[in-house]
């Protein structure tokens, strides 16, 4: 076959697919739509079954911390720059050190915590606070224990005093939280507040820290810090980080699942439409195959447009499921989801593979019968 | 007339059989997805409140004067008050929530030396069997609240008084390996000698301590009957404004707010109801559990919904096209039909019923194939069976329905624009 017949016998197959194409709008819509639907629940499914357990695991850290860090003897800011330098900055949800001293009021003793009020109010997001978390210095929350007991209402000014009643501070009662344990007998403080009651600053008891890392990766984290950092003990909260872990694979596996069934239904629904537009077209291929066309060349047209309907349709339906991926992302997580370019381009080439594969058995069928007989029955 | 119909109605459903064998197979797949969709999607709230139990506790009891007490904070000043009575533990049981009371366990905590060492000793149920003043037998213990523990070696009975879990770093101050034998004392000088059932990696404070039966633990400390604290682990509904206020003061709402906020299952009504039924109590919800589990639960809750939706709609989708599809093929048989004299309504009518016949055997299947799909899930995920809710065939059978009908309805208004005569010269 020389260039020119070659360019002519091309010319030939786009101007048939055009025709074909075009003269059959309805039923091509049918299976435009119908690739188009199978390509945008694959992509959008596939979106939520990456994106959703690793929102869902950010929106529970946070809620509380998961890695404790106290120290051997003393807990300064050197040191807790030393540990916070080991923890991946993109992994580090939150955190915030406290310092708990035993104050006065009305002369009795109370446990107070002093702590950076704005690192805190994330870590401590959970509590359920009636007021607001102290703005300026000057202003404490307590618990509700602690004003049940007293008889405190938010607004309200209270004097505290060092343990040995050596200092005074008037402070605002921003607040009154509630966290349900032994936390609601605290009256919570700025740091720098409670230092100027007791006299001490820059000494913390405790660290705590909402990392996002999986069970193992957290225990692999807190033997890091316990090696390279001397002087403090790190130890990941189990009750959160192994409940967590275990709802975390529960919704992997149900959302995964789910998938693969509405999946696998969606795609053998989208093949029999498929099947039945090109069964349709039976008289076409056995004309075409009287008019001295090859099977292999009726073949290659139906693979051309499988290729144009896949390209069509799954671009069509990426975007679509996308879409629909980013609303329920929205709605669940207030975040847009994650649009994964590798998985839109297995989609397309899923759509392609679909459109082909429906379409072999009727069409090889069709070209296997006699032209005579299939023409005759019109 | 009618016998007529009948008859094209057979005829046709018999005559491409194929066809209506996709059609039919279409339907039932979407029907499938439909079912199992929606049952797991009406049960997945229970199911998701079921595995969050692994949480533990998410109401903690306390004696009225130690709730303002801090258990690890030394604070003078503050008598102890009335404990706990170990007799009356068991009445959670018997609350409005009862039901929904999974787990429960009493503590009693007491300071001791352990081979000379001093050391808190934590007795509790393990897996106690109670008779429940129902008449019901149940049973509670610490077992089911601390998911998150391993052990090296096993759990005690509570029976089995001679034996103790040690925090691993309890044993390892104390030099105790499993089967070791550990002398106990108490303050006033009573002691027992316990073997190490099992050494505990908890990943909290009871890393440092020996937990041992509760019934030991009062004998060693002369405080028969009586407990320090319990932890409860209730199923409860994510808190909302309503319980947000009652939690603050439950007599600031109204008679009907009030009815509400007792008969919903939010923590802070289990507490008010668990504190109703044990004398001095103060009962807690432990705020960062019960947040957790919230957001856990409504936002699979959501995102359930949200997912079932679009697999309904691409189901929908699925099953209207090829209708559309198969009935565009019938030009030809239509036109005939319209050239012998029958009117549009009897055409719109036979394309009808006979989608419907199809749609009603391909639903029935794809309902059948949708629960067993749902179990499989349920199975898979939760390990349980999911129960279908009878909504669940109601809204197949209607979404079927409505999707075969709405999915010929295109396909039917173009075949009435048909002119017999061009259909029938093939163009």
């Amino acid at each position: 076959m020389n260039r020119s017949t070659h360019r002519a016998s091309n010319k030939m197959r786009f101007r048939l697919l055009r025709a074909s194409l075009v003269r059959r709008r309805s039923r091509v819509l049918v299976e435009l739509l119908a690739v188009a639907i199978g390509a945008s629940t694959m992509f959008c499914l596939a979106t939520l079954a990456l994106d959703v357990p690793s929102q869902l695991e950010q929106e529970l850290r946070g809620l509380g911390a998961n890695l404790l860090v106290s120290p051997e003897s003393e807990l300064d800011s050197a040191l807790l720059q030393e540990t916070q330098a080991l923890i991946p900055a993109d992994a580090l949800v939150a955190q915030a050190a406290f310092r708990y001293e035993t104050i006065r009021i009305n002369s009795q003793p109370y446990l107070a915590v002093g702590t950076d009020i704005s690192s805190a109010t994330t870590i401590k997001g959970f509590w359920d606070m009636d007021g607001e978390w102290p703005s300026r210095l000057g202003e404490a929350l307590v618990g509700r224990d602690v004003a049940d007991w007293i008889g405190l209402r938010v607004g309200q000014r209270i004097i505290l005093e060092g343990a040995d009643l050596d200092h005074q501070l008037p402070v605002t009662v921003s607040g009154i939280f509630a966290a349900g344990g032994n936390e609601d007998a605290l009256v919570v403080l700025n740091e720098a507040d409670l230092a100027s009651l007791t006299g001490r600053s820059d000494v913390f008891d405790v660290a705590e820290y909402s990392i996002a890392l999986g069970g193992d990766q957290l225990s692999a984290l807190a033997d890091h810090i316990n090696a390279n950092v001397p002087g403090v003990v790190a130890s990941p909260v189990q009750r959160m980080a192994s409940s967590e872990a275990q709802v975390l694979a529960m919704l992997r596996s149900l959302l995964v699942l789910v998938s693969v069934i509405v999946l696998t239904l969606t795609v053998i629904g989208i093949s029999t439409t498929m099947m039945a537009v090109v069964t349709e077209r039976r008289v076409e291929i056995a004309l075409r195959m009287a008019l001295g066309a090859s099977n292999k060349a009726i073949q290659r047209e139906f693979i051309l447009e499988a290729v144009v309907l896949g390209v069509l349709g799954g671009t069509l339906g990426v975007v679509l499921g996308f879409a629909l991926a980013n609303l329920v992302s929205q709605q669940v997580f207030t975040q847009s989801a994650r649009f994964n370019g590798w998985f839109g381009l297995v989609c397309v080439v899923a759509a392609m593979v679909l459109a082909w594969g429906a379409s072999r058995h009727p069409v090889s069928r069709a070209a296997a019968i006699d032209p005579a007989l299939v023409l005759r029955e019109e | 007339m009618v016998t007529m119909f009948v008859r094209l109605l057979f005829r046709s459903l018999s005559f491409s059989k194929a066809g209506k064998v996709l059609i039919a197979l279409t339907t039932a797949l979407g029907a499938c997805v439909a079912t199992s969709m929606l049952a797991v999607m009406f049960d997945i709230g229970d199911k998701v409140s079921r595995e969050l139990s692994t949480y533990g506790a998410n109401i903690v009891v306390r004696p009225k004067s130690a709730a303002v007490l801090d258990q690890f904070y030394d604070m003078e000043g503050i008598e102890a008050g009335q404990p706990l009575s170990e007799a009356q533990v068991a009445n959670i049981k018997t609350i409005f929530w009862a039901f929904n009371v999974v787990e429960f366990s009493p503590y009693l905590s007491v300071e001791v030396e352990a081979n000379g060492e001093p050391i808190t000793l934590v007795g509790t149920w393990f897996a106690k069997e109670l008779s429940l003043p129902t008449g019901e037998m149940s049973v509670a213990g610490l077992i089911g609240l601390r998911a998150w523990w391993t052990i090296d070696g096993g759990w005690i009975a509570d029976a089995e008084e001679d034996m103790a879990l040690v925090g691993v770093s309890a044993a390892e101050r104390l030099g105790l390996g499993l089967g070791d034998f550990v002398e106990v004392k108490g303050v006033d000088g009573s002691s027992a000698r316990l073997q190490v059932a099992g050494i505990i990696h908890s990943g909290g404070e009871e890393d440092e301590q020996i937990i041992a039966p509760l019934a030991l633990v009062q004998r060693l400390s002369d405080r028969q009957g009586e407990v320090d604290w319990i932890e409860v682990s209730a199923l409860t509904t994510p808190d909302n404004d309503l319980a947000r206020r009652a939690a603050r003061n439950p007599g600031s709402l109204s008679v009907s707010d009030w009815e509400t906020w007792y008969c919903t299952a939010y923590a802070s009504a289990i507490a008010y109801q668990i504190e109703e039924v044990i004398d001095g109590a103060v009962a807690k919800p432990v705020r960062l559990v019960t947040e957790t589990q919230g957001v856990i639960l409504t936002k699979t809750q959501s995102l359930m919904v949200l997912v079932t939706a679009l697999a309904l709609l691409s189901s929908a989708l699925c099953i209207a096209n090829l209708v559309t599809a198969s009935v565009l093929e019938r030009s030809a048989e239509i036109g005939l039909l319209k050239a012998i004299g029958a009117t549009n309504g009897a055409v719109v009518r036979l394309i009808l019923s006979e989608m419907c016949v199809v749609g009603v055997l391909g639903g029935a299947l794809g309902y059948g194939l949708g629960i067993a799909a749902s179990q499989v899930i349920g199975h898979v995920v939760f390990g349980s069976w999911i129960s279908i809710r009878a909504s669940v065939a109601g809204l197949t059978a209607v979404l079927v329905v409505l999707v075969v009908l709405a999915g010929s309805l295109p396909a039917v208004s173009q075949l009435l624009r048909l002119r017999p005569a061009d259909v029938l010269h093939g163009r």
